[in-house]
Formats: structure tokens, C-alpha cells, sequence
């Protein structure tokens, strides 16, 4: 690394800046509620292919919100300039806007003052490091592949953010976050492998560590066979189970729920799923990216989703928690998957179990096809074995899949202890790498 | 007099890369204004209205890329944004294996604006309410219709680009869209039907002759019949694709694998490579001869009609496919050299101050042929018709594809004959396009396009048309979704 040192960035609004901007409006507010959210960021991304850096950016982003209403007439008008004039002309256009818009019937003042958990959400290696780190990580995972001679393509991210919500009522949040990224995608020819991290703080991603995964799944998967279409018993990674328990969280709205236009229909209290699992929020663990507040301004909470197989919660609006009485609206921002009874340590033990099976790595593009019954189309990508009497014994061609997780995980085999799982389309989660019977592959690639 | 502050920012910045001894740089000023009006079961559930301000400087330092942005749109704040830039260029070159080298592109001084008839920022705030209130009230006047949607959106970016080699482009770009939908209920099963305009860059007239209060009863009927249609019978079926629905279509098969950026590797750990890799070019049928898709980011109101793109490079007209032979790709400054083309395809944009430009889609469409709807429908035994968007998913390489749509009618010897529900056909993307052979003539040709279209890392959205007209494709696997 010989790149000069790079002077630091302007301060990150801090909560006493941030107490004067918000102040800016609230004393000037003419409204009967008024609400402020900061959202300032400074973000760096060192991006490469081919071996070579390709993209290599820094962004400082403040973004100011003012939210006000008058009754239930609301408005919303942001900014990215904190000068004086401009957060008073950022109030200006809320005020605009909320005095002719129509009259909001599920319109709810700010949530009352609260304390709020203190999470470790910032990490200072995080928020120190800057290009220079980056580059050097960026480095790391592609000398590895050269040595190898194999190419790769990635990123190194780092970000610090200081986020706030403010609200005339006297609610006030303010907190830092930090986020550090690492993905890799190995190429060995036509072949690839990949792997994936997040954390809060930088010096968790384990460049060495992940850099020699996506460079095995790349090796092993040079020698390729392509199967049929069909059933298969599949051993899902922990990137793959993510993906999928990405969208089943993203469909558990409230609203949807009570309008029947959920794939969750009439299933709170029920068992949907296999008895052994359960789903929890847990904004304090070290490796999840909780966080102390909501852009609401509600409190993070530990939380039970799914407990051994059966709905608890739904994601709440405030009007629909209102209507419904939910006291306290849980929240699912750090979720972590996990089994009871016994759980093997690591994926390699799930591959021993199996006579036959198909090991994927990751699934891309995933949608939903049918949202009644939630079920979704998606690829298997960047490793995807046949595994035979225990062991991995090729590469087979990538699948569509056809497959809704409410049907496959009603009934899981076997799985793993969670681990942390990342994709380049979900948020982290700590989920378990899974054993799962009559998964559908409905299609197959040409690679 | 914002213009005169940001020359003097431009002028500053490229100064210090001047001075650097970089070899290349430029500055991007913007100030971006949209305005978001969403409507949900009856209500306006928020009116948004967000400035977004600041500016990018990118540095090419002995081939190697630096770009550093801020919110921060003050004169003290240049020289650290541009500084930074240089100091990240310099780490870039210190790991290039290649150097990063631009083709040659003609200097640049030109004005470029959105003409429109009606501002859409001076349109009165209540009357958009009030549209999207009555549409939504309407709608949900169907029984079976339980959910309703409507939004309303608009934005003007005003941008001034200058470059090291003395290229100089101010820009006050407009563009308008709108929707809505109808969601039933029947049978413990719910389905949506959806009205949207195209997002052109245009005024608000586009919302008015849109007229929804006119497609309102279509949309709420049509959202009830699909929810009460049989399911499709799986098999082998003809399709008559519709230009809203083959937008999408394009987009994905051909838009994608025709960035040569992606065909060199550039997105290999995030969108993924391309199947129409540079060797292919010039020789592999990746359609019929039917198949005529071109690539042109001159034809007015569309969206990446912009006169110039985030390289500076005047936007133009060309080839992707010519009678099914891919022939071209969307090309920047940078990645045109590396298959021998002299001039970049000027489709490297941005989506903000803060991002660095990446090439993206042109406004690839497909070209019209001779038919009338009438004419493919007629030959068409057995058959789906297909309207509007729907599931979408595609591998990587831009193979293996599955797509949905909004609206489904069976065709049976030669007509329409009723709603169906569920369908899915997937396919491989040359085999598709190969299978076309029929496409509808001008009269039905149709812009569509997207603001949403997700590539580079840190993720960007990216903004482009495609039009079509109706096209016919032969025995294609339909499923039930």
C-alpha cells in the first residue's frame, strides 16, 4: 500500500448538530406536529474486475426530511443542503404541501418521547477507515485469485452514517451506524464462485477466509454436468436461505393481512412452518446490523416472530397497530433463523448426511410469481454441486427454481447452527444452512 | 446565478485535476427536484418533495479511476472533494494491471432542455389529489376490487457537466409518469390490474391525455375478471406479446446483455456477465430476421434522450440486432477501445451527483414490421395474449428467463377468447427471439420504459425507453405460476 493518507471528511452531523438543525425547524414550525429525520452518510466503495480496480468512489450524502401536519393534512419535502435557508425552505415546502393535501385518515402524531436502546451501531475502525483500507482489502482478494490464477471481481465498502429523527413533541433519537462490505465473485473460466460479508465493524470481514471460499467454489466448479428438471432433495447455504426468507419477511405486512391480500392469510397463531424453527429479532447481537431506533422513531425490540414454526407477529403500520391494539409495534431489523433439537456446526456436515442432494450456494434474482401463495422464481448461482454418497462429486448446471418457502420449509431435514449470511439483494441475517426434500428446479441454464 | 457559482466550482475543481497531472476529469453540478404523490385504498398516504443537491468530480490519474462526491454544493468545499478524487485515482493506478484509456470524442458547448407544454412542479398540488382520489374511488367501486393504488410522479434534474478537455453542457431535464391499480379478491385468491403511463421526458400534459378516469372502469372490470379466470393449462403455446409487456421483455434480454460492460466483466460480481460476449458480434443470430432492435438515445421524450450523456458524448442512433445478427453494443468512453470501436455509443450515465457513470441500456427498441394486430392474432391456433408486467427474473449471462405479465387472454384459432390467470413462460433468450415471427407495424408502436433498473455497485437505477410493437413468438413453454 503506498497510496498517500487522505484527510478526513467535514464531520459527520453529531447529535448536537444535529439538535440545531432539528431546533431550525421545530422553532419555526407552524404546524400542529412536525417531525424531522436526518440521514447523513459518507460511503466509500472500492470495486473490481477482472483483477484490476474498475470504480473507486467516495460520497458524502446529508439528507434532511421535515415531515408536518396540520390535523391530518400532511406534507414532506427533504434536502441535502443543511444551510440555514435551506432547512428553513426544506419547512416551507412541507408546510405547502401539507396545507393543500387531502386529510389523511390513518394520519398519526409522532410517537411520545422514549428511551431508546444503546446499541454498539457504530464501530470507530469502521468509521476510520478510508480509501486506503479499502484498497488494501481490494488487494488482498485479488493477489490470492492471481496466485491462482484465477480472476476477481468484488467489492470493499465502508460507510458511517448519522442518523436521527426529531419530532415536536419533545421524541429525539440520534445514533451513528457503520457498515463494512466484502463480496467476491471468483472466475475459473466459465466457472464461479462467490462469497459475501457484512458487519459493523470492518475488521470482521475475514477477507483471507472468504476469498479461499469463492476460490474453492470456483475450482470445483470447472467440471460442470447438467441434470433434468425436477424434485430434488437440496442442501441450501446459508446465502440461499436468506434470499428466500428475505421475501416471506418482506410479505408479512399487517395491512395486506387484514385486507386478505396476503400470502399469510388467516395464519397469525398458526403452525406455517416446521415446529423446530423460530425467528427472533435481536437488534443487540455483535454480527447483525440492529439498529436503536426506527425512521418512526419507535424503539427497536427483541422480538419472537416465529416460534417453533407458528406466526406471532406481523409488520405494523402505527395505524394498523392502532387499529389492532398493538401496544408496543415489534421490529425485525436484525433477524436471526434458528433450529432446536440438533443442529450440525457447519454445511460440510449437512453434505455428509446426504446420499444425493443439491448443494446451493446462492440464489439470484429472485421474485414472486404467485403472491397468493407466495411462491417465487429465482437461479441457483456462483457454485451449485451435486453431492453424492456425502461428498461433492461435480458442478452441475445453475436451475430456475419454482418453489414457495412456505411449502418447503414446513419440513426441514437437517440444518446447521445460524451463521451470517449476506447477498448482494437482501439485508444480513444469521440463518441456518438447511436440508430440504422436494424442491422444485423448474429449468435449467446454459452454464 | 446558480449557474455562475458552479462554473467557478467547475472551473476550480478541474484546476486541481489540471495540476495534478491526471490525464482526464470532469465535474457534475446537479440539483435534482422530484415530487412523489402516492395514493393507497382511498387515501394520499404521502406527498413527497425532495431536493437533492451536490457534486461529483472524477479522475482518470495514469488509467486508474477516482471519483469523491458532496452535498456539500459550496466554492470551500471544491478543492477537498477534488483533492480527494486525485488521492483515489492515485490508489487505482497504483493496482492497475491495464491502464483505463477513453476514446476520442468531439468538445461539446451546448444547452440541453425538456420541452414540455405544462411544468409538472406548477401544476396545482390538490388537482393531482384529486385525480388520484377519484381513480382509487372508482376502482374500488368493483366489488371484488379491495385494494386500490395510485401514484403520480415528477422530476427535474438541472445539471451543468464540464470536462477537462473543454467540453461544456448545462441541462434542465423534465420527466413525468403516473398509475394505478385495482386489486380483487375472489375465492381466497387476489390479483392486480394495472394502468400506468409511460415515464417520458415531457410535461404534465402526458398525465392529462393519459385520461385515467377513462381507463378506470377497464382496469377495476378487467382486475375482477382475472381474479375469477381459470388458471392456464400448462404446454406449448403460441404468444402475442403487447408493447408494454415486451418493454420488459427487451429490457432484460437484450437491453442487458448488449452493455459491453457486463460482456467484459465489469458487473461480473453483482448483474452479472453476458452471453453476447465480443466475439459473437457481427455473427450470432440472436434473433429472426424479423428481429430488428435498435439502440437510439436521439428519439425525443424518451429517457436516455439526453442530448449527452455523463461522458460527454452526444447521444445517437444504432444498430443492436439487424435482421437477427447481434451487431452492437451500448459502449462509454472507456470500454469502446476494447473491441476496436474509434467513437464511444454515448450510454454512460449516472443516476445522481453522487454516483459515478456506468454504461447502461440505451433506448433499445424493437423495430416495426409489417402486420396488423389482427394479422398475428389470426394465425395463432392456440395461444396466450399478454398485456403489462409482471414476475420478471433472468440468470446472469441473460440465458435462462421467466416472465409474467399483468393481463392474459387465451387465443383460440385467431381470436381472443377470454381471461386467464397465472401465466409464466420461460424460455432462452436467442431461442426466443429466434422463435418471433411476426411483428405488428407502426401504427402500433408503443414507448415504455424504466427508472428502476438496477446495476453497479454501490447500486444505481438507471433510466431508459424501449418501443415495441406488437410481436408474435412460436411455441414457447407456458407454466402455471
Amino acid at each position: 500500500m503506498t497510496i498517500a493518507h487522505v484527510k478526513t471528511w467535514p464531520r459527520m452531523t453529531g447529535r448536537d448538530e444535529f439538535r440545531f438543525l432539528a431546533d431550525l425547524v421545530l422553532k419555526r414550525s407552524s404546524a400542529d406536529q412536525t417531525v424531522v429525520n436526518l440521514y447523513d452518510q459518507h460511503t466509500g466503495t472500492t470495486r473490481f474486475a477482472s483483477s484490476r480496480i474498475i470504480q473507486n468512489v467516495d460520497t458524502r450524502r446529508g439528507t434532511l426530511t421535515v415531515t408536518v401536519a396540520f390535523g391530518s393534512h400532511r406534507g414532506s419535502a427533504s434536502t441535502t443542503d443543511f444551510s440555514a435557508g435551506s432547512v428553513h425552505d426544506a419547512l416551507a415546502r412541507a408546510e405547502r404541501i401539507a396545507r393543500v393535501s387531502p386529510e389523511d385518515p390513518e394520519h398519526l402524531p409522532p410517537p411520545d418521547p422514549q428511551v431508546f436502546p444503546t446499541l454498539q451501531t457504530s464501530r470507530p475502525e469502521t468509521a476510520a477507515a478510508g480509501p486506503p483500507r479499502r484498497l488494501e482489502y481490494a488487494n488482498e482478494a485479488i493477489g490470492q485469485c492471481r496466485i491462482e490464477n484465477l480472476e476477481a471481481a468484488g467489492i470493499v465498502s465502508s460507510s458511517v452514517a448519522s442518523v436521527g429523527v426529531a419530532a415536536s413533541n419533545g421524541l429525539f433519537a440520534q445514533e451513528e451506524r457503520t457498515e463494512a462490505r466484502f463480496s467476491l465473485t471468483v472466475q475459473a473460466e466459465d466457472a464461479t464462485g462467490w462469497s459475501a460479508a457484512a458487519h459493523r465493524s470492518i475488521d470482521h470481514l475475514k477477507i483471507q477466509d472468504r476469498t479461499l471460499t469463492a476460490i474453492n467454489k470456483a475450482k470445483r466448479s470447472r467440471d460442470v454436468q447438467e441434470l433434468a428438471p425436477g424434485r430434488y432433495r437440496v442442501i441450501l447455504e446459508p446465502a440461499a436461505v436468506a434470499g428466500l426468507w428475505s421475501w416471506m419477511l418482506w410479505t408479512l405486512d399487517a395491512k395486506s393481512y387484514q385486507k386478505g391480500t396476503s400470502p399469510f392469510a388467516d395464519q397469525l397463531g398458526r403452525q406455517i412452518l416446521d415446529e423446530r424453527l423460530t425467528l427472533q429479532n435481536v437488534p443487540g447481537h455483535p454480527d447483525l446490523l440492529g439498529t436503536g431506533f426506527t425512521h418512526e422513531g419507535l424503539p427497536s425490540e427483541d422480538a419472537l416472530w416465529i416460534e417453533k414454526g407458528v406466526l406471532k407477529q406481523l409488520v405494523y403500520d402505527r395505524f394498523t397497530a392502532k387499529q389492532q391494539r398493538i401496544k408496543r409495534i415489534p421490529t425485525l431489523e436484525a433477524p436471526c433463523l434458528s433450529a432446536s433439537g440438533s443442529t450440525a456446526f457447519k454445511t460440510q456436515e449437512l453434505i455428509k448426511q446426504c446420499e444425493r442432494a443439491i448443494l446451493v450456494t446462492n440464489f439470484w434474482y429472485i421474485r414472486t410469481v404467485n403472491p397468493t401463495d407466495l411462491t417465487l422464481t429465482g437461479m441457483t448461482r456462483d457454485g451449485t454441486f451435486l453431492v453424492e454418497d456425502g461428498q461433492i462429486t461435480s458442478a452441475v448446471r445453475n436451475f430456475r427454481f419454482h418453489e414457495s418457502p412456505l411449502r418447503v420449509f414446513k419440513h426441514v431435514d437437517a440444518c446447521t447452527e445460524p451463521a451470517e449470511a449476506v447477498t448482494s439483494e437482501t439485508g444480513k441475517m444469521l440463518v441456518p444452512a438447511v436440508i430440504l426434500r422436494d424442491f422444485h428446479f423448474s429449468s435449467v441454464t446454459r452454464f | 446565478m446558480m449557474l455562475s457559482q458552479w462554473d467557478e466550482m467547475a472551473e476550480l475543481a478541474l484546476k486541481r485535476v489540471e495540476e495534478s497531472g491526471a490525464e482526464y476529469g470532469d465535474i457534475r453540478l446537479m440539483q435534482s427536484t422530484s415530487q412523489t404523490i402516492s395514493g393507497e385504498d382511498r387515501r394520499i398516504a404521502s406527498v413527497r418533495d425532495v431536493v437533492d443537491s451536490g457534486f461529483g468530480v472524477r479522475v482518470l490519474y495514469h488509467g486508474g479511476w477516482g471519483f469523491a462526491a458532496s452535498s456539500i454544493l459550496s466554492i470551500e468545499e471544491v478543492p477537498r472533494v477534488a483533492d480527494l478524487a486525485i488521492e483515489i485515482a492515485k490508489g487505482s493506478a497504483s493496482l492497475a494491471s491495464e491502464r483505463a484509456r477513453l476514446v476520442d470524442e468531439p468538445i461539446h458547448r451546448d444547452r440541453v432542455v425538456t420541452a414540455n407544454r405544462i411544468d409538472p412542479f406548477t401544476v396545482p398540488l390538490d388537482q393531482k389529489t384529486m385525480l388520484l382520489q377519484e381513480v382509487m374511488e372508482y376502482v374500488q367501486r368493483q366489488p371484488e376490487v379491495v385494494r386500490s393504488h395510485a401514484s403520480l410522479w415528477a422530476r427535474r434534474d438541472k445539471k451543468l457537466f464540464v470536462s477537462t478537455e473543454g467540453t461544456r453542457l448545462e441541462f434542465d431535464l423534465v420527466a413525468v409518469q403516473g398509475e394505478f391499480t385495482a386489486t380483487a379478491r375472489h375465492d381466497g385468491r387476489f390479483a392486480s390490474r394495472t394502468f400506468t403511463t409511460p415515464h417520458l421526458r415531457t410535461g404534465y400534459e402526458l398525465i392529462e391525455s393519459a385520461n385515467f378516469m377513462a381507463e378506470a372502469p377497464r382496469i377495476a372490470s378487467q382486475a375482477a375478471e382475472k381474479v375469477k379466470a381459470p388458471a392456464v393449462r400448462p404446454g406449448t403455446y403460441d404468444l402475442v406479446l403487447d408493447p408494454e409487456h415486451l418493454s420488459l421483455t427487451m429490457h432484460e434480454s437484450c437491453g442487458h446483455p448488449s452493455e459491453l460492460d457486463r460482456a467484459l466483466g465489469y458487473e461480473a460480481n453483482y448483474a452479472g456477465t453476458s452471453f453476447l460476449t465480443p466475439e459473437k458480434r457481427g455473427s450470432f443470430h440472436y434473433g429472426s430476421s424479423q428481429v430488428n432492435l435498435v439502440a437510439d438515445n436521439t428519439e425525443p421524450e424518451t429517457l436516455a434522450a439526453t442530448g449527452y450523456d455523463d461522458d460527454g458524448v452526444a447521444c445517437q442512433k444504432w444498430d443492436i440486432v439487424r435482421e437477427g445478427v447481434f451487431v452492437g453494443y451500448c459502449t462509454n468512453r472507456e470500454v469502446a477501445s476494447k473491441i476496436g470501436e474509434a467513437r464511444s455509443r454515448g450510454s454512460n450515465r449516472a443516476d445522481s451527483w453522487g454516483s459515478v457513470p456506468i454504461v447502461r441500456i440505451a433506448n433499445i427498441g424493437l423495430e416495426p414490421g409489417q402486420a396488423s394486430l389482427e394479422d398475428l392474432l389470426a394465425d395463432v391456433k392456440r395461444g396466450v395474449y399478454i398485456e403489462g408486467h409482471g414476475s420478471y427474473s433472468i440468470d446472469q449471462r441473460r440465458y435462462n428467463f421467466q416472465f409474467g405479465g399483468d393481463a392474459f387472454w387465451l387465443i383460440e384459432n385467431g381470436k381472443r377468447t377470454h381471461m386467464v390467470r397465472d401465466v409464466i413462460y420461460h424460455g432462452i433468450t436467442p431461442e426466443f427471439w429466434n422463435s418471433c415471427d411476426g411483428v405488428a407495424d407502426r401504427r402500433h408502436r408503443r414507448r415504455y420504459g424504466f427508472i428502476t433498473c438496477g446495476k453497479g455497485q454501490p447500486g444505481q437505477s438507471g433510466w431508459m425507453t424501449h418501443a415495441a410493437p406488437h410481436a408474435r413468438f412460436r411455441r414457447v413453454a407456458v407454466i402455471k405460476g
